[in-house]
């Protein structure tokens, strides 16, 4: 199974390519994270030479401080990328737990757990997210809360579904007569069997976050300066394309490039997991 | 819309008033007379005065304007601008319930007189607000909670509404009846545009002709002010870091000092570029009672070494401090430069917390922090209006500062009608706050930039951000 | 049968929404801040005068009972920032305006999605696929606002042919309709791409193919037909995503629509607004999900909803 899967994996260059990609940005952003600057500025060091363009001292350019772009960029990619593992995470788990939980007790405990999901899609994702951002304020904390919010929801459905479908199979049966615990049923048999598309769907999350978090520094409510993500550099960024326009292109292209990285790897762990690319709108979702 | 008064408007006057003072003139009132040692007004309307809709304006329209302000029922905001006014604060808090126990009073059709518990010097500048315009209680009446809808409301001014769609455009049609003259375009369209550049695309593409400070970015202003139609208008909005003085470490007034001579304002006008006049003094500088020696002046070497004294040389074991702020463009940049001063010339690292605008009035008054970024803007050209921020009593003063002679300067300074005596009042006051206490840090005067294509002329915007259309006309190409 | 299910779908959207409701009353009142906190304090009696004008000087509790009592006589309440105005008022503004604007966007994701989804699935693994993908995956790999930024620095600065923004005439709905239709168009793009390339593998068509009817011909009597049904289930996820699009599209374009107010509402703490909108963006949703539902239900009769 997993040899075919790497067979399959290898044979893709785009996702290949994506993996290479995503590993080069997370080790900037986790030597980042370590105090290891790959560029001669700090992130937050102001300097008299204000929104310069890319030269060779500042192969980014400067914002209207005189920071050094390529300095907030790569620090931006801690925040960016970390927001975006640790969404998909908290999606993963809060999901995996509250979809594993209707899909395998089924009956009135299913309804009720799938009425609240139905609540929950039944509210604009942004309208939630800039309640909590609101209300938690602002700060890593707040944005991981408000996307954990609004991610988990897909995961649950999804599990749930592959739950209601293993039921079904007779190695579930087979356990259950010879008297397994619910716990070890759904640890060992059920969650293994039901993981590949859950992680599809989990890579999927990634990019969603990244892009929500810039949406989120968009209308005002992204992270407290100094600190700053691709997202917070982009929408302070924007309304500069006629006249600065590094300001903008740089986290840009970082933005555009990882997210496109994480949906192309995406792509590739779906046809590698199921090479019959079934149709089924809750691979986007 | 017209009041009794109106502030002098730059576009009629020959010489460049920028920055100057702005006086009240004559508006719908021709003349008044200030009696009793300035404790009663009379005001004489002038006789050709005409609603939209055709009826007289007659004293009347004032009388109920102004109590229907008072009224607790009304819900008004901006109810205790009269509270000067014989009986308005009791009849508002609900004291006396009897409307015309308020000391404005129409005597005739053409004669309005209001009276004041006490003289107050800056009383006349509120008969040009918007707050005390008239109102006509038969519309109000007709139309419960939807007279100010364009087709029921009925006004004065030099323009009358035509319609209006929230949150998008309001269309403004010349009325031929102006008492002034009729002005001189037909109609103005206003855009409510809540993207900066958004609108400065709109303007580029000559698709709006006219844009202010709301419509460019910090990145943008270098184009700006390379065409020849970009003009500045110093205005009385005062930006400020507020010191708590009762949390650690700034209740230590050598620290607050170390704060404010640690920051070099110069740099404001150079990030922000609009124009910003850097400021050591809270009184403004086109205001009475302003000297320029008010303030803490920047001297990094002293602040290093009341910081020294206070006990963190060079900033070592500084507790953590914390900077509450609203996030827009330019105060986050302006903060982001105080932060780098302060490392710079303090070895201090402050925190900035930034906070959507709600919530941060909630934190700002219930859990201040050690500093507060906020602003003034000045709703009437008096120093009154500044300095009452930090008297004890008042609702608006964060910093935990109580002072009784600055109580007392600031409360003689009111009713005083030698200017004289009246400026050496405040600029006493404002030593208390700004030199001796350190209990504010001022900043910089922000600026009103405006942008307009070169076929439009006459807009008058005075230094506070009221802009006047009356006087605008369109000549030239286009 | 299908009058039942919508029938039921209809009577199980009053507990939603009630719900909803509840939910979104409490969260706002948590939420720090006022509607009537603003720069400058306000004295107060003049705060107290102006709480009790819109009973905010009440409990909670009874403030919620009194909410859905004026709920059910279809009463939303007033806006407490524009002044005089009710929230139906606004949403009877603001409502067709993006409906306007998410229709026209729908129209150019399917008309532009759906042609690229089918051209990359029968070209599959040639660099047309790739090339479609691609483009399509762009649309998802770009915050929406620099989207907007640049289709105005194209097609207005530069181009001049197209207004910058405002909402003014139909030609004015061009630039936001394409920026809102981007992600969903990728959506779409990808799902008939691979829903026709499993059509394709069907017996059937490569009979239909073998019997020698014309290319063009297979393609829109047998494979689109059927490939475009799960295609159909995308309507109610993308309703979700135009709506989050149109907070962003609305500000960056100034086009007075739900997704403006609901944004200034939200700041301003205009709490009957952000209850009117929340409820009318959920009735929204609902809706189109039991539209799907049901056009599922005709066009592949095997499911039923049981």
């Amino acid at each position: 199974m997993n040899k075919q899967f790497l067979k399959q994996f290898k044979k893709m260059p785009m996702a290949c390519g994506s993996l290479v990609f995503i590993l080069i940005i997370s080790i900037i952003a986790i030597l980042n994270s370590m105090g290891l600057n790959l560029s001669p500025y700090a992130f937050d060091q102001t300097t008299p030479d204000a929104l310069q363009s890319p030269s060779f001292t500042h192969p980014m350019g400067t914002d209207e401080l005189g920071r050094d772009l390529l300095s907030r960029v790569f620090y931006g990619a801690q925040l960016s990328i970390g927001i975006g593992i640790f969404t998909a995470i908290m999606s993963f788990v809060i999901g995996t737990i509250y979809g594993a939980i209707a899909g395998y007790c089924r009956g009135k405990v299913d309804a009720i757990l799938m009425r609240i999901v139905d609540v929950a899609y039944a509210l604009p994702d942004l309208l939630v997210m800039i309640l909590i951002g609101v209300m938690i304020g602002r700060g890593t904390l707040g944005i991981l809360l408000a996307l954990g919010l609004v991610s988990w929801r897909g995961t649950a459905r999804l599990v749930r579904a592959q739950f209601l479908q293993l039921h079904q199979e007779e190695f579930i049966e087979a356990a259950r007569a010879l008297g397994q615990s619910h716990l070890d049923i759904i640890c060992k048999h059920m969650l293994p069997n039901s993981l590949g598309p859950v992680i599809v769907a989990v890579t999927f999350t990634v990019p969603m976050a990244i892009l929500s978090e810039s949406t989120l520094s968009f209308i005002g409510l992204g992270l407290s300066p100094p600190a700053c993500s691709w997202g917070t550099l982009a929408s302070d960024g924007w309304r500069s394309l006629r006249t600065t326009p590094h300001l903008i292109f740089f986290p840009g292209i970082f933005i555009f490039t990882s997210v496109l990285a994480f949906n192309f790897l995406g792509d590739g762990l779906r046809d590698a997991l199921d090479p019959r690319t079934k149709a089924s709108s809750k691979q986007f979702f | 819309m017209s009041g009794l008064t109106q502030y002098s408007n730059s576009a009629e006057s020959t010489e460049s008033t920028v920055g100057s003072k702005l006086t009240c003139q004559a508006a719908c009132a021709k003349s008044w007379e200030v009696l009793d040692g300035g404790t009663r007004y009379v005001f004489h309307l002038r006789d050709d005065i005409f609603w939209s809709d055709g009826k007289k304006l007659t004293a009347k329209d004032f009388e109920y304007a102004w109590q229907r302000l008072i009224d607790p029922v009304t819900g008004a905001a901006y109810a205790h601008f009269l509270y000067d006014v014989t009986n308005a604060r009791e009849i508002n808090q609900g004291q006396i319930k009897d409307l015309n126990q308020l000391g404005a009073k129409a005597l005739d059709d053409l004669t309005f007189e209001v009276r004041l518990n006490k003289p107050a010097a800056y009383f006349i500048y509120l008969t040009a607000g918007p707050t005390t315009y008239p109102l006509r209680k038969d519309i109000v009446d007709a139309h419960p909670g939807r007279w100010t809808e364009p087709s029921n409301i009925v006004t004065n001014g030099a323009f009358k509404l035509d319609s209006w769609q929230h949150e998008y455009k309001i269309d403004l049609v010349a009325n031929d009846k102006f008492f002034l003259g009729r002005p001189k375009i037909d109609k103005i369209k206003m855009f409510m545009i809540p993207e900066q550049s958004t609108a400065f695309s709109l303007y580029q593409n000559d698709q709006l002709d006219f844009i202010d400070n709301r419509s460019f970015t910090t990145s943008d202003i270098e184009q700006c002010k390379k065409d020849p139609n970009f003009k500045t208008q110093a205005l009385l909005r005062a930006q400020y870091l507020g010191l708590n003085t009762k949390k650690a470490p700034l209740d230590d007034v050598r620290v607050r000092k170390a704060f404010s001579m640690a920051i070099d304002k110069s740099i404001f006008p150079k990030i922000l570029r609009r124009q910003e006049t850097p400021m050591s003094s809270w009184v403004p500088p086109v205001l009475i009672g302003y000297e320029p020696d008010s303030g803490l002046k920047f001297d990094p070497v002293q602040a290093r070494k009341l910081l020294a004294e206070a006990g963190y040389p060079d900033g070592k074991n500084f507790p953590k401090t914390e900077v509450l702020y609203v996030s827009r463009e330019d105060t986050k940049l302006g903060l982001e430069a105080i932060q780098a001063e302060l490392k710079k010339n303090l070895g201090v690292r402050i925190e900035l917390v930034n906070q959507e605008f709600k919530v941060y009035l909630t934190t700002r008054k219930m859990h201040p922090p050690q500093v507060i970024r906020a602003s003034w803007s000045a709703d009437f050209p008096d120093t009154d209006n500044f300095m009452n921020v930090f008297t004890s009593e008042s609702g608006n003063n964060y910093t935990g500062f109580k002072n009784k002679e600055y109580d007392k300067c600031v409360e003689d300074a009111r009713g005083e009608l030698d200017s004289v005596k009246r400026a050496n009042l405040y600029s006493r006051a404002d030593k208390l706050l700004c030199k001796e206490n350190a209990v504010l840090i001022p900043l910089y005067m922000a600026t009103q930039c405006v942008l307009y294509k070169p076929w439009v002329h006459g807009i008058d915007v005075n230094a506070l951000d009221i802009q006047n259309y009356r006087t605008a006309y369109l000549e030239g190409s286009n | 049968m299908l009058l039942r299910v919508i029938l039921k779908r209809m009577l199980a959207m009053i507990p939603l929404l009630l719900v909803i409701a509840t939910l979104t009353f409490m969260v706002i009142r948590v939420v720090p801040g006022g509607p009537f906190d603003q720069e400058r304090n306000l004295p107060p009696q003049i705060l107290a005068n102006l709480n009790a004008k819109y009973h905010l000087d009440k409990p909670v509790l009874e403030q919620y009972w009194l909410y859905l009592g004026r709920l059910c006589h279809g009463d939303l309440g007033v806006s407490y920032k524009y002044v005089d105005r009710t929230v139906v008022d606004i949403i009877k503004d603001a409502f067709p305006v993006s409906i306007q604007l998410g229709g026209a966007g729908l129209l150019i994701a399917i008309l532009v999605g759906v042609p690229l989804g089918t051209i990359a699935a029968l070209r599959r693994g040639t660099h047309i696929d790739h090339l479609a993908m691609f483009v399509s995956t762009m649309g998802l790999s770009l915050p929406l606002f620099v989207v907007g930024a640049l289709l105005i620095l194209i097609f207005a600065i530069w181009g001049r042919i197209l207004p910058a923004a405002l909402w003014e005439s139909p030609f004015h709905a061009i630039l936001p309709a394409v920026t809102i239709a981007f992600k969903p168009m990728a959506y779409i793009a990808r799902l008939t791409r691979a829903s026709v390339l499993e059509i394709l593998q069907k017996d059937w068509v490569r009979i239909a193919r073998s019997k020698g009817l014309s290319e063009s011909a297979t393609i829109i009597k047998h494979v689109l037909r059927n490939a475009l049904i799960p295609v159909v289930t995308l309507l109610g996820p993308v309703s979700a995503v135009m709506i989050a699009g149109s907070f962003v599209v609305e500000i960056i374009y100034a086009i007075p629509g739900m997704g403006r107010f609901f944004v200034t509402a939200v700041m301003n703490r205009d709490y009957d607004l952000i209850m009117g909108i929340t409820l009318i963006f959920s009735v929204v949703l609902v809706i189109t999900n039991t539209i799907v539902d049901v056009l599922y239900m005709i066009l592949d009769p095997r499911i039923s909803y049981e």
